[in-house]
């Protein structure tokens, strides 16, 4: 008896995701739990376990194809049975979304056990709409209007929008039913005003323009980051002295066992940052329209540059990990992450983030905001530095921090109060106690 | 250039044929001496004779039958079906036989047969006189179907038929029998399968035919006082379709209207529909209408007729409706 292998849903918010590989042949014999093949949503590239063992009779997505969630990808089933009729990826009506959701649809041979993906995570997707934070996987806010409804656009008022950068959520239709007609979105491009980029008149540069096409990381990075600029943030920088941070790492270092993971000065900082966090929940914080939402527990992101992109897989609770404790779950994502092998689960939640450029030598920089955190600490290198003090030169380590902030939750005097705690507990960290 | 009536032109087409060609005849029930129940072979029989103007007994299988016999021995015969709501008659004849014959030999038996044939609401002919039934053989493989709305179109293509080696379904409306219209000197003959833009618009697009076009036209003069520029698309033969001009012309105006007389359920329009959804979705600023008869057999009585067929004043009503201007 054969199975259809579904786009699983592997995240709060995701719609489709694309194949990136698969790792078994057609014909190929696959065991339950064994990678499948790679999965690129939006938000990271993962391996994807085959949920049913058998054979692989046949892929029906190819690699590059993007995929909607639900929709069949492959058929499991054993050597020599032929592929049921209207498995076809195309066949939207022979697998309608969601069918891998609903247990009645799951053969006996395949029947889903306890705590295997795509249940479980269509529960912990019910449940994130009531509380979780919200991940950085909002669907298309061109496709989601303000009240969660589809936008009602006609086929070619969409082509000119997707043509020209428009965005339709923000448009208001005046077709029948309110729908956004072609004029509608003429009319907003004359106006210019939501164009997303005037076209350069730049000379032509020599030789050949090449033209990389966006995957579904950077389109995330490109819209999120689009978002984060709606947003009127602020920045204030501070120069913390590591001379005890640096004592204290030492001290750590001196009970690395044998093959355990050495603390970082990251790590040191995500640990301060969380304990400051606890302390001014303000910051803790998530900005949602007409609420702010404070969260109990300090859930910090860390962003880790990959080639082509940046993802900011989470480490949640910190405020209640050990630094060498951090060290690990840090070395454990960061590795996950450079290696593909993220979960989506690594990406949610996250409520607080830290920025490091100090390792590339970058004294100080600005971070953009990771909505809808209010916060994100850009953190620069570990220097030495002349500083006055008492009428003379002490040279010391120093360290610059600058939070970059969302205004609309957060004001100066909240976000100093929370800097100047993390510079006092880098500086003195017995406080933190 | 002479003005004809459609009536005329179908005649002039056929009689101009037959003195040209010997391999031209024509048959069906009362057009020799009558001149055929809608007067279209009046004369016909003086000026060429029983031999090449025959009467046949009231079976339109037989009618049909005789004419895929002649054409496969050689002949270019015209069959009139009396009403197109008889073609049910002769639907084996029609759909398994003339439809079939060039495939099924591989291409060594043509099948030149022309069923001519009428058709059409509007004048109270009663439900079993005034279906439109085009639907019907544009679902069958091997045949083509024209449907001529104009005195030029319906000669020019009416010698196109009968020189073409497969069998056509040609359909003509009662009502457009009476409607004259200039005419070159000589028959240019039409391509089959090319389509024709009676007026030119930028607003939306009208497919329509037969009968339908002339309602449709009316109905561009009055969105055009409106403010709504219309372009009315007359494929003039609905099979094979002339896709290229029909896409072009969505492609222009960005919205569709499909208008026919028959019912609009599982009917030619739909078909259009869907291939225009398909070959112009990002070209579509609105969902395409579709104007045909309500779904129901055409009643005798006038008044209910009026209601249940489509005329000017339903193009009109969903012109407004897909430019946004109800």
């Amino acid at each position: 008896m054969s199975s259809q292998v579904t786009l699983p849903r592997l995240g709060q918010g995701m719609e489709t995701g694309t194949i990136v590989r698969w790792l078994k042949s057609e014909g190929e014999s696959v065991e339950k739990g064994e990678a499948l093949y790679e999965l690129d949503t939006e938000k990271v590239t993962q391996e994807v376990e085959a949920e049913a063992s058998g054979v692989l009779l046949k892929i029906l997505a190819g690699e590059g194809e993007e995929i909607e969630v639900g929709k069949p990808i492959a058929v499991i089933g054993e050597q020599g049975e032929d592929v049921p009729e209207g498995e076809d990826v195309t066949d939207g009506e022979a697998a309608p979304e969601g069918e891998a959701e609903d247990p009645t649809e799951v053969s006996e041979d395949d029947a889903q056990e306890e705590g295997s993906p795509a249940p479980a995570r269509e529960d912990e997707r019910e449940r994130g709409r009531e509380e979780a934070p919200e991940g950085p996987s909002e669907p298309e806010p061109s496709v989601e209007s303000t009240n969660g409804g589809r936008i009602k656009a006609s086929p070619l008022a969409r082509r000119i929008a997707r043509e020209r950068g428009i965005e339709l959520s923000a448009l208001r239709g005046t077709g029948p039913d309110g729908r956004i007609v072609a004029e509608d979105v003429e009319r907003a491009s004359a106006s210019g005003a939501l164009s997303a980029a005037p076209a350069a008149a730049g000379r032509a540069p020599s030789g050949e323009v090449e033209v990389v096409k966006l995957n579904q990381m950077r389109k995330t990075i490109a819209r999120r980051m689009t978002e984060a600029w709606e947003a009127p943030a602020f920045q204030i920088s501070i120069s913390a002295d590591m001379t005890a941070s640096i004592r204290l790492r030492e001290a750590l270092l001196a009970q690395v066992k044998e093959g355990g993971v050495r603390p970082t000065y990251s790590d040191i900082l995500t640990k301060v940052v969380a304990l400051a966090l606890m302390r001014h929940r303000d910051v803790n914080a998530h900005f949602a329209g007409d609420s702010v939402k404070l969260f109990p527990t300090a859930n910090i992101g860390i962003a880790v540059a990959i080639p082509h992109g940046l993802v900011v897989p989470v480490i949640p609770g910190c405020e209640q990990l050990t630094i060498p404790e951090i060290a690990a779950a840090r070395a454990d994502i960061v590795s996950r992450t450079r290696e593909g092998k993220l979960r989506a689960e690594d990406l949610d939640g996250g409520t607080f983030t830290i920025s490091n450029l100090g390792m590339y030598g970058v004294e100080r920089f600005t971070a953009v905001l990771n909505p809808p955190q209010a916060g994100i600490l850009a953190v620069g290198a570990i220097e030495e530095r002349a500083v006055v003090l008492d009428g003379d030169f002490e040279i010391q380590p120093r360290m610059d921090m600058t939070l970059t902030i969302d205004h609309r939750s957060v004001d100066g005097a909240t976000a100093s109060g929370f800097l100047a705690t993390v510079k006092s507990f880098l500086e003195e960290p017995g406080l933190a106690l | 250039m002479p003005e004809l009536s459609y009536r005329e032109a179908v005649r002039d087409a056929m009689s101009t044929a037959m003195r040209r060609d010997d391999d031209v005849f024509i048959m069906g029930e009362d057009i020799a001496e009558m001149g055929g129940s809608m007067g279209v072979t009046q004369g016909m029989l003086e000026e060429f004779g029983p031999e090449r103007v025959r009467n046949t007994p009231i079976s339109e299988m037989a009618i049909v039958g005789a004419g895929i016999g002649a054409a496969i021995a050689g002949m270019r015969p015209i069959v009139e079906i009396m009403y197109q709501d008889f073609t049910t008659l002769a639907m084996e004849q029609i759909v398994s036989q003339a439809a079939k014959h060039r495939y099924m030999s591989g291409g060594q038996i043509k099948v030149p047969l022309t069923i001519r044939t009428q058709g059409g609401a509007g004048w109270s002919p009663g439900a079993q006189h005034a279906q439109q039934l085009e639907a019907w053989f544009v679902h069958v493989p091997g045949l083509k179907v024209v449907f001529p709305s104009t005195p030029e179109d319906v000669r020019g293509l009416l010698w196109s038929s009968i020189y073409e080696d497969n069998p056509i379904v040609f359909f003509e409306h009662r009502t457009l029998y009476g409607i004259k219209g200039e005419v070159p000197d000589e028959i240019q003959p039409i391509e089959i399968g090319k389509a024709r833009i009676h007026r030119e618009g930028e607003d939306v697009t009208v497919v329509a035919t037969g009968r339908l076009v002339h309602e449709s036209l009316n109905a561009a003069e009055q969105a055009g006082e409106e403010g709504i520029s219309v372009e009315v698309f007359d494929p003039r033969t609905l099979q094979p379709l002339d896709e290229d001009a029909l896409i072009a012309s969505v492609k222009k105006t960005n919205r569709a209207v499909v208008a026919h007389e028959a019912v609009t359920r599982m009917g030619w329009g739909a078909e259009v529909a869907a291939i225009v959804q398909e070959k112009a979705f990002d070209y579509l600023d609105a969902p395409i209408a579709r104007v045909g008869a309500r779904f129901a057999p055409i009643p005798f009585s006038p008044v209910m007729e009026e209601w249940v067929v489509p005329h000017a004043k339903d193009v009109l009503a969903a012109i407004k409706k897909t430019v946004g201007k109800e």
